[in-house]
């Protein structure tokens, strides 16, 4: 199994409404490994996650790989135990608690009767446990969805935007939880803005400009001046090891 | 486990209460205490009631589920007059009522989906548009049952009011409608967790590893042969599966195994009663029991719609 990498993608292509967003990108994820996805406001980060879990996307071609088997050969029963998506909104219409939300969410079995409640002290939630849904700030609901996708147990966990909602110091608790979720078999891919934070978190980043091109490759390479600039398509200089755009 | 406790507790006493109510509803009205009465009047409308009630609090709770809107019910999203309309052709063509009536709530069922298919898939909550939708497709389905009424006089077809608003006067006494509702009341049970799911949206569904077309069209197919069945005993009442279901929900149940053991038990309950109400309220007149339960349900719904209720 581990001669696989835990995700791979080849020549996958992502278009929405004429427009290519992602043409044959080739990359492969590892265990261990943990990768940001950056790229301007609609440039298809959320599309290219909602492909790579592998919901329905406008137009996709090309392959995507889950422990080397393509992820329409997967039984839905077993790709769940592989790969789970924290989408960036998520859809309450029925107001249930987050204890609730959170047992209905474990699929692989866990020998661990409290990881529910230790994933929501680490992600400060432990709180919230009783409340509904409709009773959570926005902050709080991404940190619980981030809890559920967690609490699903797949080795890849897709993020999309686990830390916008969050204050600065959220911000540091759910990036330092993030560095340790991606141990042993575990990788995660999360999009992400703030590269200051990213550099923090990451081992690698997938940069997506929004008209097609992509680079990929380990956090110190692409986070650099010229792959910024060419991806927000604004000036960028490090200070002090921050970065900011000029 | 102590947080079943709560639950059991609950489902004994309802279960108690609708003992209760249908000795009333068996021991009330006209002719008071007559064995003979009871047994050969009473009774079988009593059963009716109470397995129309089940019926159509389960069909409630999986269109719910199904719609993902707290506030679908069969009759307010038009699935009971499409089920009246497939009763009526059934009649007309001689086919079974039921069948005609359940193939009418599919039909209805399978037009709301489609339409509502950009509301269903929308981040926001598409609830007034889901519904607006639905009433329209009940006025459809409306119009067409009055026109097969006007233009087809025929000694078989029961009234409008029948078909429109519901009645158990002259009901017949099935045992099937109780039996139905207990069967869906156990695939709901079996199916209990992968439906809760289902609730956090289609797609966290299929991501946690549920089959979500089958367990949607399950739903579907559950439902309409609920409605169906109703339908074709009492006619088109309304609001037992909103009343019911989302009375439980602000109760703060929310589990759907636990919401199909209350629901066979409130709507029996539920219906049994309004339809008692009906027989007394001004006897020796009748009311129509849709006219009645509407008269309980219409209130409730425009305000759990006005509250924004989830």
């Amino acid at each position: 199994m581990t001669a696989f990498p835990l995700l791979e993608t080849r020549a996958l292509s992502v278009r929405a409404a004429g427009r290519a967003l992602v043409e044959r990108l080739d990359w492969r994820v590892h265990a261990g490994e943990r990768w940001c996805v950056i790229g301007r406001n609609g440039a298809g980060k959320s599309l290219v996650l909602r492909a790579l879990a592998g919901l329905g996307v406008p137009e996709r071609a090309g392959d995507v790989l889950w422990r080397g088997r393509a992820q329409q050969d997967w039984p839905v029963g077993a790709a769940a135990a592989v790969r789970a998506l924290m989408p960036q909104q998520a859809q309450d219409r029925f107001a249930l608690t987050v204890e609730r939300t959170l047992a209905l969410s474990q699929v692989v079995a866990s020998s661990d009767a409290h990881r529910a409640s230790e994933l929501m002290t680490a992600l400060d939630i432990a709180a919230l446990a009783p409340r509904r849904a409709d009773q959570l700030s926005g902050g709080e609901r991404q940190r619980v969805a981030l809890a559920q996708c967690a609490m699903q147990g797949a080795a890849l966990m897709l993020l999309d935007e686990p830390v916008s909602f969050q204050d600065p110091a959220h911000q540091q608790l759910v990036g330092r939880w993030l560095v340790g979720a991606a141990s042993g078999e575990r990788a995660w891919v999360a999009s992400a803005h703030d590269p200051s934070w990213i550099a923090r978190v990451a081992t690698h980043v997938l940069a997506l400009p929004g008209d097609g091109r992509w680079q990929a490759g380990p956090v110190d390479a692409i986070l650099s001046a010229p792959v910024l600039e060419q991806t927000y398509g604004c000036a960028w200089r490090s200070v002090e090891g921050a970065w900011l755009p000029a | 486990m102590p947080a079943r406790d709560p639950a059991v507790l609950r489902i004994a006493l309802l279960a108690i209460a609708t003992a209760l109510v249908a000795a009333l509803a068996l021991g009330l009205g006209a002719g008071g205490w007559d064995w003979q009465l009871i047994v050969a009047l009473r009774a079988p409308r009593v059963a009716a009631a109470a397995g129309v009630g089940s019926l159509l609090a389960l069909a409630g709770l999986a269109l719910q589920v199904l719609l993902r809107n707290p506030l679908a019910d069969p009759y307010v999203l038009g699935h009971s007059t499409g089920a009246s309309v497939g009763a009526l052709a059934a009649l007309l063509l001689g086919v079974q009522l039921w069948m005609g009536a359940a193939t009418g709530a599919l039909v209805a069922g399978l037009a709301l989906l489609w339409l509502a298919r950009p509301a269903l898939a929308a981040a926001d909550d598409a609830s007034p548009r889901l519904i607006l939708l639905g009433a329209m497709l009940a006025s459809v389905f409306g119009a067409i049952a009055t026109l097969m009424l006007a233009l087809v006089p025929d000694q078989r077809l029961r009234g409008a009011i029948f078909w429109m608003v519901g009645d158990l006067s002259g009901a017949d006494a099935s045992l099937w409608n109780l039996a139905g509702a207990v069967l869906f009341a156990a695939w709901l049970w079996a199916r209990g967790r992968s439906v809760d799911r289902l609730m956090l949206g289609a797609d966290a569904a299929w991501l946690l590893g549920e089959p979500v077309r089958r367990l949607r069209l399950e739903l579907l197919v559950f439902a309409s042969l609920a409605v169906g069945m109703a339908v074709a005993t009492s006619g088109a009442i309304g609001f037992v599966g909103l009343v019911v279901a989302q009375g439980w929900r602000l109760a703060g149940v929310l589990r759907t195994r636990e919401l199909a053991l209350l629901s066979v038990l409130s709507g029996a309950a539920l219906l049994m009663a309004a339809d008692l109400a009906a027989r007394l309220v001004v006897a020796p007149l009748e009311l129509p029991v849709g006219a009645v339960m509407a008269l309980i349900g219409a209130p409730c719904f425009i305000w759990f719609l006005a509250r924004g209720v989830k």
